[in-house]
């Protein structure tokens, strides 16, 4: 097995409301290896975003609270450092860049400075060189006619260029790990392939390890190593991207397969839904969180919550089904497991 | 940048003018006149009517209208009714007491204000924020004729630490020292009620940016919590704050009538309604005038140091002034 980059162990992080603490994240262990990607699916709510900014401990300035559990960067618990300690560790070993490219870069400065900044921050270069490699980061994420364009300011600059520029100042310090979160969610369809396309080629070339969060079952299967689904806070299923999307095992990530349009079914039929929303935090159900909106729920889920059960080499569900694996199978309507 | 300036200037003109019609309008519109002092029950009407013409009363308004802006076109203000003063020579010295004790308490209120609603946006509803709440509500609550006047019970006729009021005392006129002691207590008025303001402002100013996606994206660079603070929300933070010290800037000149009456100043908000009181059309018109262009300048100036903050502005374009 690959070196370990990152593993996360039991994080769970709350927000302090009337009613005491809700986790948003309820014992999240995940690992990315050494210039692989793991995608993190799952929809609007299920506590993607969370996860992130408490591995980049921003949380913190959210308002969040990391409640248990380690972080593991290289043999440093980031959990359990102090905020003035991380900026050793932030836009330097791990980077991140961010759902919406417009407002995420700061509208008073050119995006020269902000990219320079990162570099003289990390890499200790004085003004005229961090200046000249910005221009030169700006070139490799490919922005034409980069020397101009590092003087502008970003409302000057379409989506597509500022996430762009966000990826420059992500890469400034050539980071170990790089978190994008939703990158390409708001943007123009065309743009959000170049994008991936640009993150597929910077982590080639530059052996970054990338956390990729996102809710689209489609760039998962692009992009993936690894795919862990999270779903109301906890990661239900995880596995390699061969292993989920050859054999999704848990209710929820199937319902997101069949969920993508034209994956399944015919043109001009009903798109499929997965009945139901996301429960609110503060609320979840008694046993299995997916239980309400399970098509295959029984009593047990309504009363015992699942642990990890494994099902392939890499491949982890939390669903009772897998405890009998011909009971699965039956269910699911798959015919013969060949796992295990 | 110029062509932007020759614009505002030209339209500032026509504002003032608009003004100064309507002012002039107004002041006349009001009941009685200069010369309810002037003319004795026992003087016979012939005596009067020259009395009038002799003040230039007896035209019409559009025509006094035509003659006061004829005579300002030339530099001259007019003359007070009562004893024939020119109106420059009451209202320069008056302005320039009122900019003193106005521009005094304004440097110190921004010196204390805008420093303390910075710090209570990065620790809200802490002790210190609290107490600025606190502080805020007795500045707004307290009206300044009331405060000015525990001030003087207290500081000045109980512990008799402070003079009462005026700017200088009697034996002491242009003494420095003496002026600053005489400002304390305007002061202490003046900067309370701006203090609350002012640091409500620039507290919530920041804690609105420091929720912004790129101050996150300034923190994931790694960028120290100062630099955060001071670098990247700062300056996003002043756009707000300098609308409201440009809108502020007038008051610089005009004064507060309320403070100023209570302490005896000898500014322009006494001198409003001293010369309000005894019909001064001249001096009335001269205050409302230089009244006027403060507030444009003000505005000016307060677009031009938009500009110098925050790029997104364009100045003199359509629509250019984004939030």
């Amino acid at each position: 097995m690959a070196e370990k980059l990152l593993e996360v162990r039991n994080l769970t992080t709350g927000f302090l409301t009337d009613k005491g603490f809700v986790k948003a994240t309820d014992r999240i262990s995940v690992s990315i290896e050494k210039g692989k990607t793991l995608c993190l699916v799952g929809e609007s709510g299920s506590g993607k975003s969370v996860t992130s900014l408490s591995i980049m401990r921003l949380i913190d300035y959210a308002g969040g609270v990391i409640l248990e559990g380690n972080i593991n960067f290289k043999g440093q618990d980031l959990a359990a450092k102090k905020q003035e300690e991380l900026k050793e560790i932030r836009g330097n070993k791990i980077s991140m860049i961010f759902q919406d490219p417009m407002s995420a870069l700061n509208p008073v400065f050119t995006v020269g400075d902000q990219i320079a900044e990162s570099l003289s921050l990390h890499q200790n270069k004085n003004k005229d060189e961090a200046w000249k490699e910005a221009v030169e980061l700006l070139r490799m994420v490919g922005i034409p006619s980069p020397e101009i364009r590092a003087k502008q300011y970003p409302n000057q600059l379409s989506g597509g260029m500022c996430q762009r520029v966000v990826i420059a100042i992500a890469l400034a310090a050539k980071p170990e790990l790089l978190i994008a979160d939703e990158p390409t969610t708001a943007l123009d369809v065309t743009v959000q392939a170049q994008i991936l396309e640009l993150l597929q080629d910077l982590k080639e070339k530059l052996g970054t390890s990338i956390l990729l969060i996102t809710h689209d079952m489609g760039v998962a299967a692009e992009m993936a190593d690894h795919i862990a689904v999270m779903y109301a806070g906890a990661i239900v299923e995880q596995g390699t991207v061969e292993e989920i999307f050859s054999n999704p095992s848990h209710p929820y990530t199937v319902g997101l397969l069949q969920s993508i349009p034209g994956f399944e079914g015919e043109r001009g039929g009903e798109l499929y839904t997965i009945k139901g929303t996301i429960p609110a935090l503060g609320n979840l159900p008694q046993g299995c969180r997916f239980n309400p909106r399970c098509p295959h729920v029984m009593d047990k889920c309504r009363q015992v919550e699942p642990g990890d059960i494994k099902i392939g080499s890499e491949h982890f569900t939390k669903c009772w089904l897998y405890e009998d694996k011909e009971k699965a199978a039956a269910a699911l309507g798959k015919g013969e497991s060949n796992h295990g | 940048m110029t062509e932007y300036l020759i614009r505002r200037i030209l339209q500032s003109i026509l504002v003032l003018f608009l003004i100064s019609l309507v002012t002039f309008g107004l002041i006349h519109a009001a009941p009685g006149g200069p010369t309810q002092m002037m003319i004795s029950p026992g003087m016979s009407p012939a005596a009067a009517k020259v009395q009038m013409h002799n003040l230039g009363l007896d035209k019409s308004i559009p025509e006094q209208y035509w003659i006061w802006i004829k005579n300002l076109l030339t530099g001259d203000l007019g003359k007070t009714f009562k004893n024939n003063i020119p109106v420059g020579d009451i209202l320069w010295p008056t302005m320039k007491n009122t900019f003193v004790l106005m521009s005094f308490s304004w440097v110190i209120s921004m010196i204390i204000a805008i420093p303390w609603g910075i710090y209570n946006s990065t620790k809200p509803y802490g002790i210190s924020d609290q107490t600025a709440n606190f502080v805020s509500y007795v500045g707004f609550a307290m009206p300044a004729f009331w405060f000015g006047i525990i001030l003087q019970q207290v500081f000045s006729l109980e512990l008799n630490w402070l003079p009462l009021s005026d700017m200088y005392a009697m034996d002491k006129q242009g003494n420095f020292i003496d002026l600053l002691y005489h400002l304390i207590l305007p002061c202490t008025v003046l900067i309370l009620a701006n203090l609350a303001a002012y640091s409500k402002y620039s507290r919530s100013s920041m804690l609105e940016v420091l929720e912004q996606d790129y101050i996150r994206t300034a923190r994931a660079k790694g960028v120290p919590e100062r630099k955060v603070i001071f670098r990247h929300a700062l300056r996003n933070a002043l756009i707000p704050i300098i609308t409201v010290l440009g809108m502020e800037l007038p008051t610089l000149v005009v004064g507060a009538t309320l403070t100023e009456s209570v302490f005896n100043w000898p500014g322009m908000g006494r001198l409003f309604v001293d010369m309000a009181r005894a019909r001064e059309y001249s001096v009335l018109m001269a205050i409302a005038l230089v009244t006027a262009v403060v507030v444009v300048l003000g505005n000016l100036i307060a677009d031009i140091l938009y500009k110098l903050v925050d790029p997104r502005v364009q100045l003199g374009r359509k629509g250019g002034k984004s939030a």
